[in-house]
């Protein structure tokens, strides 16, 4: 396939954002850095919102084909928490069907292992060519990379995919991962990469563009890379959501077929996505199911007219095994990856989804990566209001604010915190268990900043809420407290 | 009483008294109190909360009902305490003062049972549902009731009234950015209400809010709902 | 997959374990409430779904009328072979809409690229979503995905009420046992990627038929 750019996307794992010049080592910084920069972008604030509320409107649509939506919720996070309260069961009952029938299970400890088995494959099969539906579990583990490394060309066919991997981008949300780009930039993009210079901004035009291209990959590819929706352990298949028929294509012309997870994934039976399903699409787009529930057990069986030659299951471990034994986070194996809490998050809708730098944004990105990537990362579950919208549209209940709280006690239990910080909090409770001390130290602060702000010194180098008060108006202080006027008589008598 | 507003707004607990003293409640202020060991609790440091909670409790435990001008405040002695006071003596007794204290809206209507409390304020005013007390204490109804009986109040739509103003407590200076273009887009959404006044449950909301409301040199002001309810005519 | 060749498999289960023995915090299971409206006409609401699906329903009486609409909506389509499903119901349907194409049939393997429709029958159709369910033995995987127009042949007896008995219909029947693969097939392909602008047709099919005869 020549003349295509399949070029190595950059891995957010030094943070780098594309559209960022300054390179930071450290993922804090580069998150306030790539955060701020964003948070002023209004004309971004725009695209984001209007993506947002066409997702809202849709969404609670979706929701109207519910009698019930909290008690679909329920059984959700009733079968999710069947599935990981017995973990080893269900993924043993999986491998098991799936390696009768003569497909291969391979569980890997961290990215490193499955990038080389799946590498190892394709050199060993000669590939040249490999199709890749949506999977964020590969772009977890920096999958394309390796598979270059290797010589095979990588074709991401998922439509929003295939845009940001033309512009060396990473996914900017898991659903829709080209959302923050308007068709005026999608056209000059393409009418550059795919050698179609007349080509029109209407989206089917594009939509047609991309098939053309893509078809061509998808029959000459050796290998189709896919990721999981849900494992279902009593059939022994993988189940897939999609709609764009990329995903079809990609899991059944070529001759092997690669299925990467996030050992999570599982659920217990098949009728079990009878509720998965919808909920899952309802939540994912507003759609009361997606157009193809693919389910795959295995390679082409004798008298099937076509399919797989080989079938690979890559079950990817990288920390979720360590969240099993956290005795509040355990939940957060359920997540079905629906984006919901993303589209609903105040933060994330200012800042989007790249400022994050990580594979997962939004609130289950800020819960889950810190035990994923380690310390690290441990700021984004400070990056929030707590507000807790996430916890009200997630379709597994997951507790998602509350677990952002469990995450700040834990990483200050472990001494993760500013000394600093630490210092001012034990100030701070000193006062609060005085109240003498309390009602002096206010006294004492009311007068002081009255006087700096008197001196018109807000915002200054001399104004402890400067960083306030440098976003705001200065910040009004009373002259007397609560107290200072009880005393003075709002307590006597009515 | 939140700390914040006893240094900081007292006006807000000065017309809470007004008000509650108005609907026939006998008030008392307990100078004991400091803080409920929110401020450490958000950011982490549950070591340093617990003492304050426990603080708390005794300075409570034989009132008979406890009455907070802040969702925040009160989710966290209602909500929170079981679970920072897990490993505490004091946990049961910690329950059963939580089961006693509410909001204001909260005790107004759902304790007195009362919606109309005599005031006036003859002005346009939009609602900002903030975050604690609409998905902590599930409080979404009450404060409208309140607000729809004062006398000449005219209540506004305001959209994306549910979402966050971007407060957050020591957010608001950890990642002032983030923070400030979230309280931007709010105070665009009062703006383009037409309101005159802003209003919600949580002082610290509308600290915020007001800060950014200057900055724009839009025309709303913000007003804690006590505040409404403590009015008796037009606002200076 | 041998422990020699796969070493972490027995490291990670390892955790999983001790992660499982760890106590974690309870929950009272709320007894099950339904969260779906009961379906009281499946057939009307197959064709309520059909047409929000964009799919495209004709309801026949009888074989002779099933015959003609294959021949309508080939009529439709550009010069070119077709492919079709092996099945004596098909090899029927194929003869009496009298096809002058050139029909590959799955006997000789999957479609070819070039194909411009396909045609198979179903596992099943299920009312609640407008679906149709399809497995490997229904032609292949290729078939319901690789021809711009994918052409469903189906008779009413087959229609389900929900997803539910779909699911547990298949798992009774050893669907996943008998087949390496099935799909709950709801509209042709689509994508909202550019500006959440629903475009119909993307790398699948652009249009779904199904011709429906009254058993």
């Amino acid at each position: 396939m020549s003349g295509s750019t399949t070029a190595t996307k950059v891995p957010p794992a030094d943070g780098a954002s594309a559209h960022d010049h300054s390179q930071s080592s450290n993922p804090e910084q580069q998150f306030h850095h790539d955060s701020a920069v964003k948070a002023a972008d209004i004309a971004h604030r725009e695209i984001i919102r209007k993506n947002m509320e066409s997702y809202d409107a849709g969404h609670m649509k979706g929701r109207g084909r519910f009698t019930d939506w909290d008690a679909a919720r329920e059984r959700c996070q009733a079968i999710k928490r069947e599935a990981i309260n017995h973990l080893d069961k269900y993924l043993l009952q999986f491998e098991e069907n799936v390696t009768a029938r003569g497909g291969h299970v391979f569980w890997a400890a961290n990215s490193e292992e499955a990038r080389k088995y799946i590498a190892d494959l394709a050199v060993r099969h000669a590939v040249k060519t490999v199709v890749k539906s949506k999977s964020m579990v590969t772009e977890e583990i920096e999958l394309a990379g390796a598979l270059e490394k290797v010589g095979c060309t990588v074709w991401e066919t998922d439509l929003g995919e295939y845009i940001v991997q033309l512009r060396h981008e990473p996914p900017y949300h898991i659903v829709t991962p080209a959302m923050h780009l308007n068709r005026t930039q999608i056209a000059e993009l393409f009418r550059d990469k795919l050698n179609e210079p007349d080509l029109p901004e209407d989206p089917q035009q594009l939509v047609a563009a991309a098939r053309r291209k893509l078809r061509k990959a998808f029959f000459a590819a050796e290998m189709g890379i896919s990721g999981a929706n849900f494992l279902v352990a009593d059939v022994g298949a993988v189940a897939i959501s999609t709609n764009e028929g990329n995903g079809r294509l990609s899991t059944s012309v070529p001759r092997i077929h690669v299925a990467v997870t996030g050992i999570e994934k599982v659920i217990p039976r098949l009728e079990d996505l009878a509720t998965l399903w919808p909920v899952l699409a309802t939540s994912g787009t507003g759609q009361p199911v997606t157009t193809y529930g693919t389910l795959i057990g295995g390679a082409k069986r004798p008298g099937e007219a076509d399919g797989p030659e080989e079938f690979h299951v890559v079950l990817v471990d990288n920390g979720r095994s360590s969240l099993v034994g956290h005795p509040e986070e355990r939940e957060v194996l359920h997540c079905i990856r629906c984006g919901a809490c993303l589209n609903i998050c105040p933060v994330y809708r200012h800042i989007g989804g790249h400022s994050y730098g990580t594979t997962y944004p939004g609130p289950i990105g800020s819960v889950l990566t810190p035990h994923l990537r380690g310390r690290e990362f441990e700021h984004l579950s400070y990056a929030t209001s707590l507000c807790g919208a996430c916890t009200t549209v997630c379709p597994v209940k997951i507790d998602l604010h509350h677990h952002l709280l469990h995450n700040r006690r834990d990483f200050m239990k472990k001494g993760h915190g500013k000394a600093s910080e630490r210092m001012q909090f034990r100030l701070w409770r000193m006062a609060m268990l005085n109240p003498r001390l309390y009602a002096l130290g206010g006294w004492f602060g009311r007068k002081s900043l009255r006087t700096i702000y008197g001196l018109g010194l807000s915002g200054s180098v001399f104004d402890p809420l400067r960083a306030w008060n440098r976003k705001r108006a200065t910040l009004p202080v009373a002259k007397e407290s609560f107290r200072e006027q009880w005393r003075k008589g709002l307590g006597g008598k009515q | 009483m939140p700390c914040f507003v006893d240094q900081l707004t007292p006006e807000v607990a000065v017309d809470s008294v007004k008000v509650l003293r108005h609907v026939g409640c006998e008030v008392e202020f307990r100078e004991d109190q400091t803080c409920c060991g929110q401020p450490a609790f958000n950011t982490g440091y549950w070591d340093e909360a617990a003492p304050c909670a426990e603080r708390f409790v005794r300075v409570f435990r034989d009132a008979e009902t406890i009455v907070c001008p802040s969702g925040s405040c009160t989710t966290m002695v209602r909500k929170f305490y079981p679970e920072l006071l897990k490993e505490s003596p004091i946990r049961s007794e910690a329950i059963e003062v939580g089961k006693r204290t509410f909001e204001l809206s909260e005790f107004l209507v759902k304790v007195a049972g009362l919606t109309d409390v005599g005031a006036t304020f003859p002005h346009t005013v939009a609602y900002h549902a903030s975050c604690h007390a609409l998905r902590e204490l599930q409080l979404r109804d009450e404060p409208l009731q309140l607000l729809r009986a004062v006398n000449g109040l005219k209540l506004v739509e305001m959209t994306r009234n549910e979402e966050c103003c971007g407060f957050g407590g020591t957010f608001a200076t950890k990642f002032a950015d983030i923070s400030a273009a979230m309280g931007q887009s709010k105070v665009e959404s009062v703006e383009a209400s037409g309101a005159e006044y802003v209003t919600a449950l949580d002082p610290s909301c509308l600290m915020h809010v007001q800060g950014m409301l200057t900055r724009n040199k839009f025309k709303a002001q913000t007003i804690h709902l006590a505040s409404i309810l403590a009015s008796n005519g037009a606002r200076a | 997959m041998a422990a020699n060749n796969n070493p972490s498999r027995d490291r990670i289960l390892e955790r999983i374990r001790a992660g499982l023995s760890v106590p974690v915090a309870t929950h009272d299971e709320a007894a099950p409430r339904p969260f779906f409206a009961p379906i009281e006409n499946p057939l009307e609401r197959f064709q309520q779904e059909c047409k929000a699906n964009l799919m495209e329903l004709t309801i026949t009486s009888d074989a002779p009328a099933s015959a003609q609409q294959l021949s309508s909506i080939l009529g439709t389509l550009p010069a070119g072979e077709i492919f079709v499903q092996d099945h004596p119901s098909l090899r029927r349907l194929v003869e009496a809409a009298g096809v002058s194409r050139e029909i590959r049939w799955s006997a000789q393997g999957g479609p070819r690229e070039v194909a411009q429709a396909t045609v198979s029958l179903a596992e099943a159709l299920v009312a609640q979503t407008g679906s149709i369910f399809v497995t490997a033995a229904c032609g292949g995987r290729g078939a319901s995905v690789v021809a711009p127009c994918h052409i469903v042949f189906a008779t009413t007896d087959q229609l389900v009420r929900d997803l539910k008995t779909a699911l547990s219909n298949a798992t009774k029947n050893g669907v996943l046992r008998n087949n390496s693969f099935a799909c709950m097939i709801s509209g042709s392909s689509r994508t909202a990627d550019i500006e959440k602008i629903l475009v119909q047709g993307a790398h699948g099919p652009i249009r779904l038929a199904v011709i429906l005869q009254r058993a």
